[in-house]
């Protein structure tokens, strides 16, 4: 445990040191969703029409860009193949540093997605859920690019063909996720999406850590 | 499974052998199936009452679109094969079978349009199962490029091994949740064995057209993975006795 919380440390400091690749995430989420209304409309029934959309499409992109380079600065000065080497199981070890990612990435989104949602008209119960939603999928989204960021480390510009693997795969976390925030804004039911996507963040939390792991093995060798 | 068998043809040569055997008896029956077919779904089946003539294309429609998912769970069986015994010889089958995999996807994508236009009034429609027709497009281009990009072929095969098996498992969940979203397209006519909504006249073309499908696609994928092994194994003595 004490490893862990060790790790866990080390990661916050190099997040306070590499505060530009955290803020991208956060840039980003903000600028999409406060674009959209400028360009299309601002009209209240068709900003709450197209809430859930935007803010399941900028959580991806934000996600996307802030975690392209997740593992290259410590692949390249080595501390990855430290791990690799430490006598703690490889997988326990990759899972920290990723939710450490998530903490430090995705969090400040869910935070940040109270004022998007006021912007956007969104009231009431409706912004729990839009936070609830974001949380699980998220951290789903989280395991995902850190696979595929795992998986494209040996190449130089990965943003495009990471863009190509992830969205596929992503793809029923969007639809759902989306379906719950609009549910929610319609006064619908919201449990089957929801379970839906705590079912997938369960899956992504037992399979993830474990094939991004053995993605870091390839592209160490 | 016999792991006999595994490891007799998992060496380079004894495959090359058995595939370049097989290819010219599958590319035979394939196009002859393949023509046998299309005769039958062209000229002799009967028009349909309700589509005339314009339902022909089912012949190549649902060929391709059957192809296309069996080429994927080939590629991801090939691709487990390869992680879990570090067979050359399936990663070589595996990147073989990509490319064609994504070409028929795409036919499937176009003949679909192609018939969508006079029948339902538009090109393309946003139904569950072309979306996720779509999105497996989108999973070949990925292994594909993420293939083509690293530059050491160790490397690339592993990596775009474990993309393909993410996929696979990832795909009925793609198609489940699309499904859930929206669907139009019609069911499909002939996985009801017991009361089929079409007539015999007009179901024999296409079982032999699925069938010459299959056949021609193996005959491909051994051409293709015989050229590819040849270029993985080009220092060893056995290509240069060839």
């Amino acid at each position: 445990m004490d490893t862990y919380i060790r790790l866990f440390s080390r990661e916050t400091k190099v997040a306070f040191k590499r505060w530009t690749d955290v803020l991208t995430g956060i840039i980003l989420f903000f600028l999409i969703a406060l674009l959209f209304p400028l360009i299309s409309d601002s009209d209240k029934d068709f900003l709450l029409k197209i809430v859930a959309p935007i803010m399941m499409f900028s959580a991806f992109f934000a996600s996307l860009l802030s975690m392209q380079n997740m593992f290259k600065p410590d692949f390249q000065n080595g501390s990855i193949e430290q791990l690799l080497l430490s006598k703690r199981s490889f997988v326990g070890l990759i899972s920290t540093k990723i939710i450490s990612y998530w903490v430090f990435t995705s969090l400040p989104l869910i935070l940040v997605s109270v004022f998007i949602a006021s912007i956007y008209f969104v009231s009431g119960e409706a912004i729990l859920i839009i936070q609830l939603t974001l949380l699980l999928s998220t951290l789903t989204m989280t395991f995902i690019n850190a696979f595929t960021a795992a998986i494209t480390l040996g190449i130089r510009y990965p943003g495009a063909l990471m863009t190509l693997i992830i969205a596929p795969i992503t793809l029923p976390i969007l639809i759902f996720g989306s379906k719950a925030i609009e549910n929610s804004i319609l006064g619908l039911d919201i449990s089957g999406p929801l379970y839906f996507l705590t079912g997938m963040m369960m899956l992504s939390l037992f399979l993830g850590p474990w094939i991004t792991a053995s993605a870091l093995k390839i592209s160490m060798d | 499974m016999n792991l006999k068998a595994i490891y007799k043809y998992g060496s380079p040569p004894n495959f090359y052998r058995f595939v370049t055997t097989l290819e010219p008896w599958c590319f035979f029956f394939g196009v002859s199936l393949i023509l046998i077919g299309s005769i039958g779904g062209l000229f002799i089946a009967p028009k349909d009452y309700q589509m005339a003539d314009a339902f022909r294309i089912i012949y190549f429609h649902v060929p391709s679109a059957y192809m296309s998912m069996s080429a994927y769970a080939a590629m991801g069986i090939a691709s487990i094969i390869g992680i879990v015994w570090r067979s050359n010889v399936a990663f070589a089958a595996a990147k073989s079978i990509a490319p064609f995999g994504a070409l028929i996807t795409a036919l499937a994508l176009i003949t679909g349009m192609l018939w969508g236009k006079p029948m339902w009034g538009t090109a393309w429609v946003w139904d569950a199962r072309l979306t996720s027709e779509f999105v497996l497009l989108l999973l070949y281009l990925g292994y594909i490029m993420l293939h083509a990009s690293i530059k050491e072929q160790k490397r690339a095969d592993r990596a775009a091994s474990l993309v393909a098996i993410l996929g696979i498992i990832n795909l009925p969940i793609i198609h489940y949740s699309v499904v859930w979203w929206n669907t139009l397209h019609q069911a499909s006519t002939i996985s009801k064995m017991d009361s089929p909504s079409i007539v015999g006249e007009m179901l024999w073309p296409l079982l032999v057209m699925i069938i010459g499908y299959m056949i021609f696609f193996i005959a491909v994928i051994c051409r293709g993975s015989s050229a590819e092994i040849l270029i993985r194994e080009k220092r060893s003595n056995w290509v240069k006795e060839i």
